[in-house]
């Protein structure tokens, strides 16, 4: 490049020069493109393959009742797998050792109820990947859960309700078992907003 | 750039989600509006009020913020006496109306868990008015109806044993009342070391939820989250303080040391005169002060106190301090350390600092796991693992990645650390369980924790080290005591190192094993009734009461494999004028400990409690003191205004963690102190978008846009 370089007159030098800098600039926004692509792509990716993993720990809780790590250095655990039998949805609910652990999965918020205790349970989780499904789900649908410990309920979908992040609040009192899936509203924003979509439901017998 | 800024904040998002998620992510416990037991309506009114969302968290129920100054300022002077190993000490409050209304004030304040506190005094101009004994309820109601008839009135009640708050009412315009309470509390002893702490401030404290389940328990909790916090952004030096200690311990001092407030220094050695170097400090840390003997460690200290009601002693036993030659028995060593919010700023610090140093004192052959919590909780491992390097570095890089959020949900983490001290090592008896506890202990269920201790049965042994600038003695040392350990204060992040050492040294070694103590020659109604384990270098402190003293007292054990024995001649002890009342709140912790291991009822522990109190005249949770001017003051017409007054923040605290950026538009709302009654319960929703999409649609614009620029700039140079 820089014997053909030499040969050349002054003046086409000059602009060959510019031209190159403008083709490693273009290259270089098409390179930190391809970067956010994959940085985007991968939140899906680990999303998924969490819940592989998520899978496979809760299915030895499920043997010996006890807390699982899905891998070593995890701070948390899986807690119990949330079924939509009408959407063909399951995932694995998170007990919340951090809120790190959204990124993996469905997490119980530690201020809400237990899980097949009295009060209300509340699990949110990210409107883009594991709960993008609340948006289908309808007035009646049947909701599954199993937990770790072996208690299993089944719930119906009461209603859907939009309140902001900070005028959301359950009833101290138990009133019957009852969960609430959270998660971000509305489902196909860009920006971080101030409001959340809640399905309410509640314990059915079976 | 082809960007526009609609893209901006998913740039940003990939860095801010996992921050966002932790801080909204903290569960909080803020209770709104009484009547609104339905989640639905709560919703839709609280959606209403408030606007512009904020990372920080409220979880103190009830503890309120000052906005303002306080009407009625207040002035603390302590004056202490050291005589022997006991301290009596004076403290005068002074209340000063600055306004030009009637008012009646009230204020939270600490005292030594083990103080018993026998006198009040109300000095309103030149008239003394001398306080009495009577039951909680009925000196409540004596002061009330003093209060409603205009008259002067003192109340000094006890919100816990280190926990109690002075009632004063019609204190006119422009006027000032003092009021002078007096106690007294044995000198701690360790390795040779005296120690007098006199606490200034009362931490806020954490109310857990589950522990509300009736009407008596939200006025419970209402009374130890009263004081309201002053905004650190009005300052810190509220409360002035003023202290002076006069010493005589009946021995030459030497290296008389306090640890975090200057002091001037005079008189004889072995009648010294402590004093403020700046006449008053502000009321927010506590003030430790620590001397030893010039001659040779005394090992004993034996007093003594004849009154017509019997003769009363005290005596302190030291073992052995040099157990080197004693081999060291592999551990189970469980970790449990407080990240909660209360925990922000400089105490996080020093609990990872003193996690850190005792995780590399571990030996290959001991077992340990490390327990953190807030209001969640992460066990680092299942269960208890080999102490190697590699599991060690893991549990470093885990203490050092912890940051302060969130409630104080003590109990799990105690019971988890108590299960996995139970299950972990096997049934080698040769193994120690130890439970190393780091906190500020900021709770208000401290007799839940103490049950779970008592539960357990004596298998773990349970070793608290306080935290900050004014952690939770009460707590700590009950903890400790019941849980067969003992208690470490670190209260600044340089002495973590000369605090930790000690502690490590005591637990690589064995209490004094088979512990009795008999008495020939006369007999003794000796406390604790439970003799508690006794550890190198830190004396086992007896009081006991007797018809006529008389006899020896005999205190013998095992060190490693040896018999050891000490031998006490009851005659022999120094007069000293505050055996008796000390010996009554020995009665009442014996009490307090049968209740927490289930032994005792609670209407019964109340009644015995309250007995106890009446007959010594000490302030107990059953006992109040109560002063009553006769002299009516305040004209009829006049109203009262009552205020809480507010406590600084601890030093060292961070005022922001603990109660949010917006906790002060909230405070006119929250301060009224009763919120812990309160039905439904408000739940932050954490943001849940990871914004992939975004990211992508990013990423896209990008491509593109190299691509065409690219394309544009080929074309140009093949033409």
């Amino acid at each position: 490049m820089n014997a053909a370089a030499l040969r050349m007159p002054l003046r086409i030098r000059e602009v060959a020069h510019k031209r190159g800098l403008l083709v490693l600039l273009a290259l270089a926004v098409c390179l930190s493109g391809a970067v956010e692509i994959g940085r985007g792509l991968y939140i899906p990716a680990k999303a998924a393959v969490a819940q592989v993993l998520l899978e496979r720990a809760f299915d030895r809780s499920r043997i010996d009742h006890a807390p699982r790590k899905p891998w070593p250095w995890a701070d948390m655990t899986p807690l119990a797998r949330l079924v939509v039998p009408g959407l063909g949805t399951s995932s694995v609910v998170l007990d919340s050792g951090s809120g790190q652990a959204l990124a993996f999965g469905p997490t119980l918020l530690p201020g809400g109820a237990r899980l097949g205790q009295s009060g209300t349970a509340v699990i949110a989780a990210h409107r883009d990947t594991h709960f993008r499904f609340l948006r289908d789900l309808k007035k009646g649908d049947l909701l599954f859960l199993q937990t770790r410990e072996g208690v299993e309920r089944r719930y119906r979908v009461t209603g859907m309700e939009v309140v902001r992040w900070d005028g959301y609040a359950v009833a101290d009192a138990p009133v019957g078992e009852r969960l609430d899936l959270v998660t971000c509203f509305p489902f196909d924003a860009i920006r971080r907003g101030p409001w959340r979509y809640v399905v309410h439901a509640e314990a059915v017998t079976r | 750039m082809p960007l526009s800024p609609a893209f901006h904040p998913p740039l940003l998002r990939g860095a801010l989600i996992p921050a966002i998620v932790l801080a909204l992510g903290a569960p909080v416990a803020i209770a709104v509006h009484a009547t609104a037991a339905v989640a639905d309506e709560a919703a839709s009114e609280d959606a209403a009020s408030d606007d512009g969302p904020a990372a920080g968290t409220l979880m103190l129920r009830g503890q309120g913020i000052a906005k303002s100054l306080p009407a009625v300022r207040l002035g603390t002077d302590m004056d202490v006496t050291v005589t022997g190993q006991i301290a009596r000490v004076r403290v005068t409050q002074a209340f000063r109306n600055t306004s030009d209304k009637w008012m009646e004030a009230s204020y939270l304040y600490p005292l030594p868990q083990d103080g018993a506190v026998d006198s009040l005094k109300m000095v309103v101009g030149q008239r003394v008015i001398v306080g009495h004994i009577q039951p909680r309820e009925k000196a409540r109601q004596t002061y009330e109806a003093a209060k409603a008839s205009g008259r002067k009135a003192g109340l000094v009640e006890q919100q816990r044993p280190n926990m109690f708050s002075t009632s004063v009412a019609n204190v006119g315009p422009g006027e000032t009342v003092l009021i002078s309470i007096e106690y007294q509390a044995p000198v701690a002893q360790a390795n040779g070391t005296f120690s007098l702490r006199l606490p200034l401030v009362v931490g806020p404290r954490y109310t857990p939820p589950h522990t509300l389940t009736s009407a008596a328990a939200v006025e419970d909790a209402n009374a130890v989250t009263a004081a309201p916090v002053l905004d650190t952004r009005l300052g810190n030096n509220l409360n002035p303080t003023s202290i002076a200690v006069h010493l005589a311990p009946g021995f030459d001092v030497a290296n008389l040391v306090s640890r975090y407030h200057k002091i001037n220094v005079t008189g004889a050695t072995d009648d010294r005169t402590v004093s403020l170097a700046d006449t008053t400090v502000p009321a927010n840390r506590d003030f430790v002060l620590e001397w030893r003997s010039a001659s040779a460690d005394p090992t004993l200290g034996l007093f003594a106190q004849k009154t017509a009601k019997g003769d009363y002693v005290m005596a302190s036993v030291t073992p052995p301090a040099n157990l080197d030659g004693l081999p060291r028995p592999p551990r189970e060593m469980v970790f449990v350390i407080d990240n909660s919010g209360s925990m922000g700023g400089d105490s996080m610090d020093e609990a990872k600092a003193s996690l850190i140093h005792a995780l590399g004192t571990l030996r290959p052959q001991d077992h340990f796991n490390v327990i953190r919590f807030d209001d969640t909780m992460t066990r680092l491992f299942e269960h208890s693992v080999a102490a190697t390097p590699d599991q060690v570095g893991l549990a470093t890089r885990f203490a050092e990645s912890l940051e302060a959020r969130g409630g104080t949900e003590m109990l799990p983490a105690l019971k988890s650390a108590l299960e996995d001290a139970g299950t972990g090592g096997g049934t080698d008896p040769d193994i120690l369980r130890q439970i190393v506890f780091l906190t500020d202990g900021e709770i208000s269920n401290e007799r839940e924790m103490m049950a779970a201790i008592g539960a357990d049965g004596g298998r773990s042994h349970v070793f608290m080290v306080g935290i900050g600038s004014a952690p939770n003695d009460f707590l700590m040392e009950r903890m400790s005591t019941l849980g067969g350990g003992v208690y470490t204060h670190v209260g600044a992040p340089g002495e973590v190192a000369a605090k930790m050492m000690p502690l490590l040294d005591v637990l690589s070694h064995p209490a004094v094993r088979d512990l009795s103590v008999r008495v020939e020659g006369g007999s003794l109604d000796l406390t604790p009734l439970r003799l508690p384990d006794v550890y190198a270098g830190r004396p086992l402190v007896l009081v006991g009461r007797s018809d006529k003293l008389s006899g020896t007292l005999t205190v013998s054990g095992r060190i490693g494999n040896k018999p050891w024995e000490r031998r006490v001649d009851l005659a022999s002890a120094l007069p000293s004028p505050s055996i008796e009342k000390l010996w009554a709140h020995r009665k009442i912790t014996d009490v307090e400990a049968d209740r927490a291991l289930g032994k005792l009822e609670d209407d019964r522990a109340d009644a015995e409690v309250e007995r106890i109190g009446m007959e010594s005249g000490i302030v107990t949770s059953r006992t109040s003191l109560v002063a009553v001017d006769e002299t009516p003051s305040r004209p009829a017409g006049a109203r009262l205004t009552r205020e809480e007054l507010p406590i600084n923040l601890p030093a060292g605290w961070d005022f922001d963690t603990l109660f949010g950026q917006d906790a002060v538009q909230q405070a006119p709302k929250d301060g009224s102190g009763d919120l812990a009654a309160m039905q439904a319960q408000a739940l932050e929703l954490p943001q849940t978008a990871t914004g992939f999409l975004g990211l992508v649609g990013k990423g896209l614009a990008l491509l593109l846009a190299g691509m065409t620029g690219l394309a544009l700039v080929l074309r140009r140079r093949a033409a």
